[in-house]
C-alpha cells in the first residue's frame, strides 16, 4: 500500500505536534535534584526513572491516581532496584508543587516508626509548636515528606538487608532538601478545648480534595464543600474521655478558601446539601459571629464562617461542645490574624 | 437554575436511607445476626489453611492446590474436582481467567493452580486464557472465572470483586470518583453478562487499608480462598472480613471510608446478587483462627 506524500506530511505534522507537547510537559516539570545511589548492597537501580505525569498516572496506578492529583501534583519518578538474591525495592518520588502537599500525603497516615533521615530534620518539627514526623517506616515501607517531595520506598519483602537499603535510599532522598514548616493552617488548630476535649494530633490530616476527605471522614459522594486545589483544609478528631472511660469523639474540619466570597458560597452549598430541612439563614455570614448548631443524626453539628475560613464540627454529644470547639478554633485564627497585623 | 435534586450525605447512611451493609461499613451499625437462614440465600465458601504461606509469605503450591480442590468440591457439592468444574463450565467453553493485574495482584500461584485444575479436569489448555484487559478479552470467552485479590480501596471502600472487570468497560476512568457506584453495570454489558461461572477470591495475603497501593503494614496472612457465584455476596463477605480486621488491628471501630456504594448499587440497581448478609449462607472449612466473620 502506498502512502501519499500529503498523508506523510500530515502524519509528520502530527508527530511534531505530539513531540512539542511532550517537550512542553517535560520542560514544565520540576527538574529532579534527587541523586539516588546506583547500587546498594546487592540492589541496582536503572539509569533513568519511569516518568509519570497527571496525564498518564492512571496507567501507572489505576484507582490510586486521584489521591495524588487531589493535591498539587507535578510528576512522579519511579525506580525499581533489582537484586539477584532479594526481592525488588520500589522507589516512588512524588514531586509536588508545595511542601504543604507533600506534608498532606504523609499526613494521611502517621503510623509507623519515626525515622530521622538527615541531621537538619533531627528536630522533626514543622517549625511550629506542633510536631510531626518527616519520615515514617513500617514493615518495609518508608514514607517521607521532604521539602516539596513525598516519597515511598518499599521493599517488596522486608529483610534486615532490605530495611537497611530502604533507609539508605531514604537518606539519599532527604539529603540537601529543605525542611520547610508544615501548612500554616495547622497553627489554627487548638490542641485542647476547655481542658476536656483533646485534639488527636496523630490523626490530623491536610487535604484539598473531597475524595481525600471522604477517605478520612465521609461527608457526601458529591463535593458539597467546594473543595479544590486552591483551598487549604485540615481535619482531626477531638476526643473526650469521662471518668468511667467512656470516650466521645467529635470530627473537626477547617477549610481556608481563596477569599471570603468563596467561603460563603461553599457554606451555602454545604448547608443546602447537608441540612436541607433547615432554611438557609439570611444572617449565615461571618459578620454575625454566630456559631450555628444543629441536632442531626450522629450528634450535634456546628459551623461558623470567619472571613475565608469555614469551621465545621460533626458528631458532638451536645450543642455546648460543638460551640466550644468551633469558638476556640476561630479564636485561634483571630489571634493569629491580629498578630500578623501587628 | 438551582439544582433541587437531593444530595446523598453522611446523614443518609446513619439514618439507614441507604442499605444496612453500607451503614455497617461507615458508622458501625450492627450487621444482621442472621446467617444462612434465608431460603434463597447465596452460598459463599471460605477455605483456609494456616500453612498456605510460610513466614516469608511464600505460597505453598501443594497446599494451595488442595485448597482450590476443596473449594470446588464444597461449593458445588460434587464428589470430585472434575465433576465440580463440569457443573460450572462446559468442556468446550473458552474460559477466561481474570486475576487482579497489579497493585496487590492475585498470586500467580493461584492462577496457575486454577488453570492446572481445569486442565486436569479435561478442559483443553488452549481453551483457557488470561482474560484480564480490554473488552476484547471477555468477547473472546464463553465463560469467566474471576480471581480477584482481596483489598480495601481508598476511593471505593473495597476494590475486589466488582472492580475486577473495570477494564472491560473500555473507559475505566469513567468509573472513577463518584461514578464508582456504577461499577456493577460493567457486569451487565452484553459481552460480560452471564459469563461469570465462579468468583474465587485470593484472600491469602489481603490488604485492609490504603489500597490499591500496597502498604505492608495493612497486609496480613489470612491464608484463605473465598468462593461463590454471586459476585455481590462474595464482595459483601470480603467487606465484612476487611472491616473486622480493621477493628481488630486498631482495637476500636475503624469504619471503611468511603462506604462501598458500588456494592449496594450492584444489588439494588444492577441485580447482580445480594448485599444483605442475612441472605448469604457462609460455609467455612479449615483453619478457623481469626476467621473475622
Amino acid at each position: 500500500m502506498r502512502i501519499s506524500s500529503k498523508a506523510v506530511s500530515s502524519i509528520s505534522i502530527i508527530i511534531i505536534l505530539i513531540l512539542a507537547i511532550l517537550a512542553g510537559v517535560i520542560l514544565k516539570m520540576k527538574t529532579t535534584s534527587i541523586r539516588l545511589p546506583e547500587t546498594i548492597g546487592s540492589w541496582t537501580r536503572p539509569d533513568s526513572p519511569q516518568i509519570v505525569t497527571s496525564s498518564n498516572i492512571f496507567d501507572y496506578m489505576n484507582g490510586a491516581g486521584e489521591l495524588y492529583i487531589g493535591y498539587r501534583f507535578d510528576h512522579l519518578e519511579v525506580y525499581e532496584y533489582a537484586s539477584d538474591s532479594q526481592d525488588d525495592i520500589l522507589v516512588e518520588l512524588y514531586f509536588m508543587d508545595t511542601s504543604d502537599d507533600a506534608f498532606g500525603l504523609l499526613s494521611l497516615d502517621w503510623g509507623g516508626d519515626p525515622v530521622v533521615l538527615s541531621p537538619s530534620s533531627a528536630d522533626r518539627t514543622t517549625g511550629s509548636k506542633d510536631q510531626f514526623s518527616r519520615a515514617l517506616y513500617g514493615e518495609g515501607l518508608l514514607r517521607i515528606w521532604s521539602d516539596e517531595l513525598y516519597a515511598r520506598v518499599m521493599a517488596y519483602r522486608e529483610t534486615p538487608e532490605a530495611k537497611e537499603a530502604v533507609l539508605t535510599i531514604g537518606r539519599a532522598i532527604a539529603a540537601n532538601q529543605r525542611n520547610l514548616p508544615g501548612p500554616e493552617i495547622l497553627e489554627s488548630l487548638s490542641p485542647v478545648i476547655d481542658s476536656e476535649w483533646r485534639l488527636r494530633r496523630d490523626r490530623t490530616r491536610f487535604f484539598r480534595s473531597y475524595l481525600v476527605l471522604n477517605s478520612i471522614y465521609y461527608v457526601s459522594p458529591e463535593n458539597i464543600l467546594d473543595l479544590k486545589l486552591s483551598v487549604d483544609a485540615i481535619t482531626a478528631p477531638y476526643e473526650k474521655t469521662n471518668d468511667s472511660g467512656d470516650r466521645k469523639r467529635a470530627r473537626f474540619i477547617l477549610v481556608r478558601y481563596i477569599d471570603p466570597e468563596s467561603a460563603q458560597r461553599a457554606l451555602t452549598h454545604f448547608h443546602e446539601a447537608f441540612l436541607p430541612e433547615y432554611k438557609v439563614g439570611s444572617r449565615m455570614d461571618s459578620a454575625t459571629q454566630d456559631i450555628h448548631v444543629f441536632d442531626v443524626e450522629g450528634g450535634w453539628l456546628g459551623y461558623r464562617l470567619h472571613g475565608s475560613h469555614l469551621a465545621i464540627v460533626f458528631d458532638c454529644p451536645d450543642q455546648e461542645s460543638a460551640r466550644k470547639i468551633i469558638h476556640q478554633n476561630i479564636l485561634n485564627i483571630k489571634e493569629k490574624e491580629e498578630s500578623n497585623e501587628r | 437554575m438551582k439544582d433541587e435534586k437531593k444530595k446523598l450525605t453522611r446523614r443518609d447512611f446513619i439514618r439507614g436511607t441507604v442499605g444496612a451493609t453500607l451503614g455497617a461499613s461507615l458508622v458501625g451499625i450492627n450487621w444482621s445476626k442472621a446467617k444462612g437462614a434465608a431460603a434463597e440465600s447465596s452460598l459463599v465458601t471460605i477455605v483456609r489453611d494456616k500453612n498456605a504461606m510460610d513466614a516469608a509469605k511464600n505460597v505453598d503450591t501443594g497446599i494451595l492446590k488442595n485448597m482450590v480442590d476443596q473449594t470446588l468440591i464444597k461449593f458445588t457439592g460434587k464428589n470430585s474436582v472434575k465433576d465440580a468444574w463440569l457443573s460450572l463450565v462446559k468442556p468446550n467453553d473458552m474460559i477466561g481467567l481474570v486475576p487482579t493485574p497489579h497493585l496487590n495482584p492475585t498470586h500467580e500461584e493461584l492462577v496457575t493452580a486454577v488453570k492446572n485444575s481445569l486442565i486436569d479436569s479435561g478442559i483443553p489448555e488452549e481453551n483457557i486464557t488470561n482474560a484480564q484487559g480490554g473488552p476484547d478479552k471477555p468477547k473472546a470467552c464463553t465463560a469467566l472465572i474471576g480471581l480477584p485479590a482481596l483489598k480495601a480501596h481508598w476511593l471505593t471502600g473495597i476494590g475486589t470483586v466488582l472492580k475486577l472487570y473495570i477494564l472491560y468497560s473500555g473507559s475505566p476512568r469513567s468509573y472513577h470518583e463518584q461514578n464508582n457506584s456504577k461499577l456493577g453495570e460493567i457486569w451487565n454489558l452484553p459481552f460480560v453478562k452471564g459469563k461469570t461461572r465462579l468468583v474465587l477470591v485470593d484472600a491469602l495475603h489481603p490488604l485492609c487499608d490504603k489500597g490499591p497501593q500496597p502498604d505492608p503494614r495493612y497486609k496480613w496472612a489470612y491464608n484463605g480462598l473465598i468462593a461463590g457465584t454471586d459476585p455481590v455476596a462474595v464482595e459483601t463477605v470480603c467487606l465484612k472480613i476487611i472491616m473486622n480486621k480493621r477493628e481488630a488491628m486498631r482495637g476500636e471501630p475503624w469504619p471503611i471510608s468511603p462506604p462501598p456504594l458500588c456494592l449496594e448499587a450492584a444489588d439494588k440497581e444492577y441485580g447482580l446478587g445480594t448485599s444483605q448478609i442475612e441472605n448469604i449462607k457462609i460455609e467455612h472449612y479449615g483453619w478457623d483462627e481469626d476467621l473475622l466473620l
